[in-house]
Order: C-alpha cells, then structure tokens, then sequence
C-alpha cells in the first residue's frame, strides 16, 4: 500500500530531523553554561567598577577647585549628542527563535527614532552585518565568529577606538544594541548607553554626604585610566550577555522543535497503525467472505 | 570605627578574595607602596604590578595583583585587579616555567617593544614566584 510507505518515509525523516535538533540542544547547552558561567564571574567586578567610577565622579562633581579633564568630561558634562557610534550584537547563526529578530527589531527603532547621526556602526555577527547591508548602513568593521576567549581583545580594540574617537571630538556617545539576559529561556533586546554614564540621582547624593576620595596621583590622571577600563569592562559584559543569551535563546529553540518533532512522530505512527490495521481487517474480511462462498 | 576592614580583590575572570583583615598593603603604580589601616581615608588609585599583603588574626598573606584599580574607604579596601591570585592559585612550576621562557625571549629580542614584552612577563613571573615562597604565618 502506497499510503503506508509514504508515512513510514515522513516518520523516518522527522525522526532525522529530531536527532538533528536534539544534537544541537546539547551543543547549546554546554555551550550556555561556559557564556553563562564567564558572565557570573565578571558581574562583581563590573558592579563594582560602577561603583568606583561612581563613588568618583561624585567626588569630582561636588568639589569645584577640580578642573575635570578631557576625560571626565564624558563622564560629568555630556556634550549635546549630535554623533554617535553605534555597536550591534546579533549572532551568526540562526535557528535560534526570535533571538536575531528581537534585537534587529530593537536597531530599527532605535535607528529611525534616534536624533543624531550615526557615525560609526560596528555590527558584531553576521545577522547584524546583514541587517546593516538591508538597511543600507556602512559597517565600520564587522565581528564574525568571535570566539569567547578572543572577546577580550575585540573589547579593548572597540573601547581604545571609541575614547580616542571621543577626545577627537568626532563621537559624542557610545551605544550598544544587545540582548540582555534574563535567564536561559528569556532575553530582552536592550539599547545601553556606555558614556556618557548615566548617574543615578540616588547615588549622587548618597556619595556627596560621604567624605571625599583623595586621588593618587590627581584627579585626571586617576579618571583617564578608569574610563578606558570602564568602557571596556562594560563591552565585555554585553558581548557575553549576547552570547549566553544566543545559547539560551538556541537551547529553548532546539527544544521545542525536538519535542515538536516527538509530537509529530506520535501523530504519524498512530496514523501508520491505523492504515495497517485498515489493511489487514481488510484482508481478512477478504479471506472470510471467499471461505464462506 | 571598626577595627578591621573589608578586603575585596576582584579580576574580570572571578572574584578573588574577600574577607575582614586589619591590615592591607599594596603596590601602586605610580607612588609605591600603600598601607592601610582602618579609618584610612577615602582614597582611590592604579594599582601596580606586586604583592599585595594583609593580616588577618595576626598571620600575614600574599595575594599577586597585576595592574587596575584600588578604592580605599574607612572600612573597606577594593582592588579592581587586571589579574590576581591567592597563594593556593599559584602554579609555581609553571611560573618558574615562564620565567625561563621569559629569559630567553630577553635574550632573543630584538625591537624595544619585544624587549619590553619580555621584561612584562619575566617580571609577573617573578612576582609570582617571590609569592609562592612567602611563608604565610607569624614572624613577619
């Protein structure tokens, strides 16, 4: 019967199929947990440089005798954002749910809705270079296939980039577009704000009551190795968010299409079964009805 | 005032240390060595490349910290280090390892930017080994 080779066919394909997506869960899943576990541990030390340059820029704020440098001045007085750069963080592959979409999503409104020009646009992932492309945007430079351990040095490129572009007064902000992630099953597409920091008025007045920081050597000096550090620390947190949350967003993809997958196969079979039953009723009602003729 | 200070050592990889001592000293870029005590006043600079001590129930430790930050307050000491180790996280055969590699490449280098590269690595090197044979404990 032709029927039940048909469906004997679809299942074994389906079940290919589900092989497939069961591998690339687990593949997902350990490569979640190295992403996850690298953000874990810098998260203290990223708080605690948000902290820091708090705790010091409110000192330098509240005390007028210090003529802030080049430096501070993306910190303490932003200028007017007339030019920005701009750092994209897709990934490169797919089959990762609404992980891309969501954050390309996230770009187009940011990019049709934000004020200033865009003056440099890093794209890191090949979904982000080709919604550049679409878009019709010029990538300055385009990330592909970063491996987690090379992060660091893409980081220290961008952010040295980024503050020398800010004391040639060519940007005036730094913006990162990312998924933050929540948890394994869930991500936000986030537009962050590197510098000019936001402060927090809460924090501000809490450090203006507390006694004010010497600074060794002075002041500046102390600030223009704490941005660049700042920058970079702040960069390297978005890209492993990014990454820990492609992982995730892939992991939960992959699952849904193995169990889908599953539900299918269950489907197909008893379909199957019911054919063959079908057949053979059949023939034995044949084989009855000639016996009693 | 309290009598003792929260010492927290923090590397982008993990955080490193972080426990109540009375006493912290630690090398600094520009202007050597810096101890504290509780009730130091509030201050913040770039951390060098060395050894860090502090004493905790009257026994002397060793951490390496190579390169960042440091904020004092009253009652606290943080090291924002680019890298950093405790005593229990120092391979001495590796370091000794590196520090012959370390001499060689001296040997070999060519341009100042190598020579200085080397210098950099005999230098942690060194540090680090210095570290490993630092009793921790009394009489110090």
């Amino acid at each position: 019967m032709a029927g039940l080779q048909d469906i004997r066919r679809r299942i074994r394909s389906v079940k290919n199929t589900q092989q497939v997506t069961k591998a690339m869960k687990m593949i997902s899943a350990v490569k979640l947990r190295k992403s996850q576990e690298r953000l874990v541990a810098l998260r203290p030390y990223a708080s605690k440089m948000m902290e820091v340059v708090r705790r010091v820029v409110g000192r330098i704020k509240g005390d007028a005798e210090i003529q802030p440098g080049p430096a501070a001045q993306a910190f303490l007085s932003p200028r007017e954002e007339k030019r920005i750069r701009v750092i994209l963080v897709a990934s490169d592959k797919g089959l990762c749910g609404g992980f891309n979409a969501n954050v390309l999503k996230a770009a187009n409104a940011f990019v049709s809705e934000c004020p200033s020009e865009i003056v440099h646009l890093d794209v890191v992932g090949k979904r982000a270079a080709e919604w550049a492309r679409k878009r019709k945007l010029t990538a300055a430079k385009e990330y592909h296939n970063l491996p987690l351990a090379g992060l660091q040095s893409v980081v220290t490129e961008i952010s040295e980039g980024a503050t020398a572009q800010y004391h040639a007064d060519q940007i005036d902000a730094l913006y990162v577009i990312y998924n933050y992630f929540n948890s394994p099953m869930s991500q936000t597409p986030t537009v962050f704000r590197v510098f000019p920091m936001e402060m927090d008025r809460r924090a501000e007045g809490r450090d203006a009551i507390e006694v004010s920081h010497l600074l060794e050597p002075d002041p500046n000096s102390v600030l223009e190795t704490l941005l660049p550090r700042f920058v970079e620390t702040e960069l390297l947190r978005n890209l492993l968010e990014s990454s820990a949350s492609e992982h995730g967003a892939r992991m939960a993809a992959m699952d849904k299409a193995s169990s889908n997958a599953g539900d299918m196969i269950a489907r197909l079979t008893l379909t199957m079964n019911k054919i063959r039953q079908a057949s053979i009723t059949n023939q034995i009602i044949e084989i009855v009805s000639g016996a009693n003729a | 005032m309290s009598q003792t200070i929260k010492l927290e050592v923090v590397t982008p990889e993990r955080p490193v240390f972080s426990a109540e001592v009375s006493e912290v000293q630690f090398p600094t870029a520009s202007r050597g060595y810096y101890g504290v005590l509780p009730g130091h006043t509030p201050l913040m600079t770039e951390v060098g490349d060395g050894l860090l001590y502090y004493i905790q129930d009257g026994q002397k430790h060793w951490i390496t910290v190579f390169g960042g930050f440091a904020e004092v307050g009253p009652d606290r000491v943080t090291i924002l280090a680019r890298e950093s180790e405790t005593m229990d996280m120092i391979d001495l055969e590796r370091a000794e390892a590196s520090r012959q590699r370390a001499l060689k490449l001296l040997k070999e280098a060519i341009t100042e930017h190598d020579l200085e590269n080397a210098q950099a690595k005999l230098n942690a090197s060194l540090i680090r080994i210095q570290a490993a044979g630092h009793p921790s404990g009394h009489g110090f």
